[in-house]
C-alpha cells in the first residue's frame, strides 16, 4: 500500500489501518521513548500516548514530511513533555542547587527511577550517571544527543525530526558532547 | 585519590556506556492495550448516546414539561368544593339530604 493510501485509511480511523500502524511502529516508538526515559513502564505509557495522539491528530497531518518523521516528532515532544512535568515536581533539587550545592550533576533531582532492561549490569552505574548528565543539557542538545547516541538515528533523520539543517544538528551534537564532558568532569571530581 | 588522567578515562568509559546498550522489546500486550484504548473505549459512550442522544434528551424534557403544564392547568380548573361534595356523597357523609330513619315531627 502506498503511504498516501495508508494515511487516508488512518484518517478514516479503520481498525485495520491502526493495527498495521502498530505492527510497523510500536517497537520504533517504544525504543525512542526508552532512550529518553530510561524506565520501561513510563516509556510504554508514553508510547501509548503517542499512538492516541496520532489517532486524534492524523487529520492535521499535511504530508509535508514522511509519516515516520511526523510520528517521531510526536514521540520526541511527548517524551520532553513528560520530562518537563517530572522535573518540575522535583523542585527540591532546584532549591538544593540555589542553596549553593557545588555539584551541578545532582542525582536526587533526576525525574525518573532507572529501569532500563537493555543496560548490562557492569555498565549500569556509568549509564545512570550519563542519563543524569544528559538531563542537565539544554533541550535541543538533549534531543540530538539522545536520538543519535542512545536511539541510533542518523544526523539526516534527526534533522528531519527537529526541522533543522544537518550542520545545525552536528553543531548541537558537538556542544552536547562538550557540555557532557564538563558535567561529568565536575561530577567525578566531586565524587573522588 | 584519582588523578586527572583517571578522571578522563572514567569520563570516556561513561560516554561509551551507551555503545553496549541492548534493544528492549516492547511488551507483547502493548498492541492490544493501544487498540483497546483507541477503539473499545471510544465505542462505549457511543452506545450510551445511541438510545439517549441529546435529541432524545431534549424531546423527553419537552414531553415532561407539556405533561406538567397540562396537569397544572387541569388542577386549576377543577372546583375544590365540587370535589369534596362528590366525595362526601359517594361515601354517604353528606348532611344535605339526611336519610335518617328517626324522624321528628
Amino acid at each position: 500500500m502506498k503511504e498516501d493510501d495508508f494515511i487516508e485509511s488512518l484518517r478514516k480511523g479503520t481498525n485495520k489501518a491502526y493495527s498495521q500502524l502498530l505492527d510497523e511502529y510500536q517497537q520504533k516508538v517504544f525504543s525512542t521513548c526508552i532512550s529518553f526515559i530510561p524506565n520501561k513502564e513510563d516509556a510504554e505509557d508514553i508510547a501509548q500516548e503517542v499512538f492516541v495522539e496520532v489517532y486524534n491528530s492524523i487529520h492535521t497531518f499535511k504530508g509535508n514530511s514522511k509519516l515516520s518523521t511526523w510520528i517521531y516528532r510526536i514521540t520526541t515532544n511527548k517524551c520532553l513533555e513528560f520530562i518537563r512535568k517530572r522535573n518540575t515536581k522535583k523542585r527540591f533539587a532546584f532549591l538544593q542547587s540555589i542553596m549553593g550545592t557545588e555539584i551541578p550533576l545532582d542525582k536526587t533531582g533526576y525525574f525518573t527511577e532507572m529501569n532500563h532492561p537493555g543496560i548490562i549490569l557492569e555498565n549500569k552505574e556509568k549509564s545512570e550517571t550519563l542519563f543524569y548528565a544528559i538531563n542537565q543539557l539544554p533541550e535541543a542538545q538533549k534531543i540530538v544527543f539522545t536520538l543519535h547516541k542512545v536511539n541510533g538515528k542518523s544526523y539526516q533523520e534527526i534533522s528531519e525530526i527537529i526541522k533543522k539543517s544537518v550542520s545545525s544538528v552536528e553543531s548541537l551534537m558537538f556542544r552536547a558532547k562538550k557540555n557532557l564532558q564538563k558535567l561529568l568532569e565536575n561530577y567525578y571530581k566531586n565524587n573522588r | 585519590m584519582k588523578t586527572n588522567k583517571d578522571i578522563q578515562s572514567t569520563i570516556d568509559k561513561t560516554l561509551q556506556a551507551f555503545d553496549t546498550i541492548e534493544t528492549v522489546e516492547v511488551s507483547p500486550f502493548f498492541k492490544d492495550k493501544v487498540m483497546q484504548r483507541l477503539f473499545l473505549e471510544k465505542e462505549e459512550p457511543e452506545t450510551v448516546r445511541f438510545w439517549f442522544a441529546p435529541k432524545m434528551q431534549l424531546a423527553t424534557l419537552i414531553c415532561v414539561l407539556i405533561l406538567n403544564s397540562l396537569v397544572l392547568a387541569k388542577l386549576q380548573k377543577t372546583d375544590y368544593k365540587e370535589d369534596v361534595s362528590q366525595f362526601a356523597e359517594s361515601f354517604e357523609l353528606s348532611t344535605d339530604n339526611d336519610t335518617s330513619t328517626l324522624s321528628f315531627p
